[in-house]
């Protein structure tokens, strides 16, 4: 890894050899390892260090930006070169004002040695217990062990200058029978808060009971979807609604809706880059704090995420969702958390006299965006549920539905959640839906 | 150069490495955007670095780093043996590959013009003259683009391969989005995805005609805001070739990968319905169905000189005549089956180690011009340029969305029509091909953006297409 006055050397003289009126310099990367298993062993085990120099120079309203990962003297001036030629042939962007500006804020820091002392014997040997269970039942283990040591610096000729760290460990194990297939993950900056064995009992437990699944037709059913499957939803609503620019564009269906009440009283969510309940992010690659963002408050619309760019232009604050610039995905949420309620997930299914549990979704791609629209299709665990429990194991189904309908449609939340984290993180409960569309059905 | 390739495969052997491979990959990228008559973001940046993949006790490791220095090399091609080592411990069997003949060569792209040696004020200058045309009444939201990428691999093996390896890419693309207050409406020209793109240069965006297109997608999106919903029902569809080309890369690009089909992609992508029962005697298609893995397509950016195991690039059907008749390999997985390794092996970068992806898979044009297809329709749609996807994880239960279609009725092409959707299982639809347009309407489209592996890979591949009639297709969704 390189050390922080490595990181901040680097980025000084970045900043030192523009001429630009404002100049922003982003160094970010470490060290990432996956250990990938298939068929009950490990077929894939990989390493990478890797760094990027992302820098923007602006000379009034004018703005350039060139990326390099290469550190030396001269690899640097040229890439400052390049984003002041490019500033100089830009046309102005009138929305442009300024980069971030400096704050009080108290430095965070989420290394967690202990991840980073993992080791390849250390990774192989949380996947062998998976792979020795699965043998042992007669099933097939895939998944991945990822451990990421990631550092960011932002310097800006304003005054900002940043440092954080955060180590993930992720573990995922992917349980194939012949006839069904089950899934479960854990992620967390800590590597001794996985659970091998919940890991492996979850997985396993569902692969077991999906055996043998039956069809049933599709149509509109009553479902309760598990935290990953519903992961899934939200992670759809990030990029088509939950952000000032699909406000801008027109594709979000929060524009025109603030302070309208459009879903229901028992849907809050929101985005909490420092909430213990995510993967933390303390600012954003422009060097800004993380704000917490209500997009839902009981069922009310009331705010989406700004970088700098998109805040000025609307008259508002960053709050701190800024990705690498420039970038058409930015501002991004990246730490969405849904308010829970008051019941375990037992009890949501023993509520449920006719419906199905849907354990995950997959292939999740949106097909109207102002409404929301999204179809998948279930994958890892589709059961039926009859008279309050989980009663038979059910096909494959592709679902067909608007994001806000399901809201809507949204009953009950258990108190137990989930964090999902894939770059970003999303931290939902259980939820029971009624009336939720399933269009067609799959083979297996 | 040389010297860096020699001292990192020497360490590997000297760590304990049966066999070793390095990839030196130094890549310059542009891009630049527009939205509604200004620059959006221009974006220039430029990766190095280097990769290490070896076996060692049997078993697969890969390690890469960004700096270029002897330490370094050392350190890395250690973590890559250690990183095997550990992989043994969780083994079935040992990794064995199959025999390829072994090369060194060295390949220049040939490109007519560099696209980093024109000025970034011409580029601008062409999307921006393009957004103008798209300034209309209720267009919200006009989008231009261009993308260029310059790399050199070097390529080197301990079998003694060695290979220096040039890549041009370039790309263009416009877009409008209309709205009425209620509906939103999208067109995007030459396709969706941010356009095409070719292994050329920038003479492939001075024929992509820009200028000439832009008017008609944003007048057709104005115009599709009050047209009719698309029918519902079974009917008979005509697809373009750029969602053709889409329908290729999922049910057929996807699901004839060997590591999907055996399972390596089990814990994200998925798996296959191909399975290896399959080969040679299922009836994938109709027969007039052919296709191919074509690595030798000429500007294809599925194609190459050279696949990420040193092979050289070739072309092998994957479908003949309706038959399912072969897979997209590597050496690993070929000599699991006991076939041909075709040269399928790629990575994203000089820090992902080479996984099977799609090379340019084409179906081969058929003998019908597009007046013959539709006259043969009594009711059905027309559908163009792809708004959305999906397909279950074995690549049997699918549905797309177009941007536009047009209702067919008596054998003419009628009303526009708006929101068209289809769905299907992947062998019931291609067994109901029944024509397939001829070569004035065939073109090989740049996808950049298929996704696959972990960690993540985003691969260009490409997909020849002309026009393609399917028979009782499902349309529209149940709602």
């Amino acid at each position: 890894m390189m050390t922080r006055d490595q990181i901040q050397t680097i980025l000084k003289k970045s900043v030192s050899f523009s001429e630009g009126d404002q100049t922003e310099a982003i160094l970010y990367g470490g060290k990432s390892y996956l250990t990938g298993f298939a068929n009950n062993h490990i077929h894939r085990n990989v390493g990478e260090n890797n760094y990027n120099l992302s820098l923007r120079v602006a000379f009034g309203k004018k703005i350039g930006s060139a990326s390099v990962n290469d550190f030396s003297d001269e690899a640097i001036k040229n890439t400052v070169k390049r984003a002041v030629e490019i500033a100089k042939l830009q046309e102005e962007n009138p929305s442009f004002v300024s980069f971030a500006k400096p704050e009080e804020a108290p430095e965070k820091d989420f290394f967690v040695e202990k991840t980073a002392e993992v080791t390849p014997d250390m990774r192989a040997e949380y996947v062998k217990k998976i792979c020795d269970k699965s043998k042992e039942k007669g099933l097939n283990a895939n998944g991945t062990f990822v451990i990421d040591l990631m550092q960011i610096g932002v310097l800006n000729s304003l005054g900002i200058s940043r440092f954080g760290s955060l180590t993930v460990a992720s573990l995922k194990s992917v349980i194939l029978g012949d006839t069904s297939s089950g899934y479960s993950i854990e992620t967390s900056t800590n590597v001794d808060d996985i659970s091998v064995n919940s890991v492996i009992e979850e997985s396993i437990g569902i692969a077991e009971m999906g055996k043998n699944p039956i069809a049933v037709e599709p149509g509109k059913y009553e479902v309760i979807l598990s935290p990953y499957a519903f992961a899934e939803f939200i992670s759809s609503l990030s990029y088509l609604a939950l952000n000032a620019r699909a406000v801008e564009e027109g594709s979000s269906f929060l524009a025109g809706n603030f302070g309208k009440k459009i879903l229901g009283d028992n849907i809050t969510i929101y985005d909490d880059g420092l909430s213990p309940e995510t993967i933390p992010m303390p600012f954003d690659f422009e060097g800004v704090s993380k704000k917490k963002v209500v997009f839902f408050e009981n069922g009310v619309a009331k705010d989406v995420v700004y970088d700098t760019l998109t805040a000025y232009k609307n008259g508002k604050e960053s709050t701190g969702h800024s990705l690498p610039q420039p970038s058409s995905f930015s501002p991004y949420p990246m730490n969405i958390i849904m308010k829970g309620g008051d019941l375990s997930k037992d009890e949501i299914i023993s509520h449920v006299e006719h419906g199905l549990y849907v354990h995950r979704f997959w292939y999740t791609n949106p097909m109207d965006p102002r409404r929301a629209v999204i179809t998948g299709m279930t994958r890892d665990g589709l059961f039926l549920v009859e008279n309050g429990k989980i009663t038979k194991p059910v096909k494959n189904m592709r679902f067909t539905e608007s994001i806000i309908t399901a809201l809507n449609n949204c009953i009950e939340l258990s108190k137990e959640k989930r964090v999902m984290y894939d770059s970003s993180s999303i931290t939902v409960p259980y939820v029971r839906i009624k009336d939720f569309t399933f269009t067609s059905i799959t083979e297996f | 150069m040389q010297r860096i390739i020699e001292e990192a495969l020497m360490a590997a052997k000297k760590f304990g490495a049966s066999y070793a491979d390095v990839r030196v990959i130094d890549r310059a990228e542009e891009e630049i955007s527009t939205k509604n008559g200004s620059v959006d973001g221009i974006k220039s940046s430029s990766s190095k670095g280097f990769g290490i993949r070896v076996i060692a006790d049997g078993a697969w490791g890969f390690s890469s780093s960004f700096v270029l220095t002897d330490e370094e090399i050392s350190r890395v091609a250690e973590e890559a043996v250690d990183i095997a080592k550990a992989s043994a411990k969780a083994k079935i069997e040992d990794v064995t590959l199959s025999k390829i003949e072994i090369y060194q060569d060295r390949v220049e792209e040939q490109v007519k013009i560099d696209p980093f040696s024109v000025p970034i004020t011409k580029k601008i200058s062409i999307l921006l003259n393009a957004d103008k045309l798209m300034n209309l009444q209720g267009i919200i939201l006009r989008r231009g683009g261009m993308y260029f990428s310059k790399e050199w691999k070097t390529f080197a093996s301990s079998e003694g391969a060695y290979l220096e390896l040039e890549r041009v890419i370039s790309n263009a693309g416009i877009s409008a989005i209309a709205t009425d207050g209620k509906d939103v409406q999208t067109r995007s020209y030459p396709s969706s995805f941010g356009g095409d793109y070719q292994r050329q240069g920038f003479e492939f965006n001075e024929e992509v005609k820009l200028l000439e297109n832009a008017w008609r997608i944003a007048n057709e999106a104005i115009q599709l805001l009050s047209a009719k919903p698309c029918p519902s029902g079974k009917m008979d569809i005509i697809l373009e070739s750029s969602q053709l080309a889409l329908q290729i890369h999922e049910s057929c690009g996807h699901p004839t990968e060997l590591d999907r089909v055996l399972g390596e992609e089990a814990s994200f992508a998925g798996t296959s319905f191909l399975t290896p029962d399959k080969l040679g005697k299922f009836k994938y298609g109709s027969d007039i169905v052919n296709i191919v893995a074509d690595a030798t397509a000429p500007f294809a950016i599925g194609g190459f000189a050279y696949d990420d195991e040193g092979i050289k690039a070739k072309k092998i059907y994957l479908v003949k005549n309706g038959e399912f008749v072969g897979y997209l390999n590597s050496r690993e997985t070929s000599k699991k089956l006991g076939l041909e390794p075709m040269g399928a092996m790629r990575a994203e970068s000089w820090n992902r180690a080479p996984i099977i992806r799609m090379t340019s898979i084409n179906l081969e044009p058929g003998d019908k011009a597009f007046e013959e297809l539709v006259s043969g329709i009594d009711n059905g749609v027309l559908m163009a340029t792809n708004k959305s996807w999906s397909i279950d994880q074995k690549r049997l239960n699918f549905q797309f969305g177009t941007e536009i279609g047009w209702e067919i009725r008596n054998g003419k092409v009628q009303d526009m029509v708006k929101n068209p959707t289809y769905s299907g299982i992947t062998y019931e639809f291609w067994r109901n091909c029944d024509g397939i347009g001829n070569n004035d309407y065939y073109h090989i489209w740049g996808l950049p953006n298929c996704g696959k592996g972990e960690p993540m890979q985003v691969m260009q591949v490409s997909h020849g297409a002309s026009y393609g009639r399917f028979r009782n297709v499902q349309v529209g969704v149940l709602r």
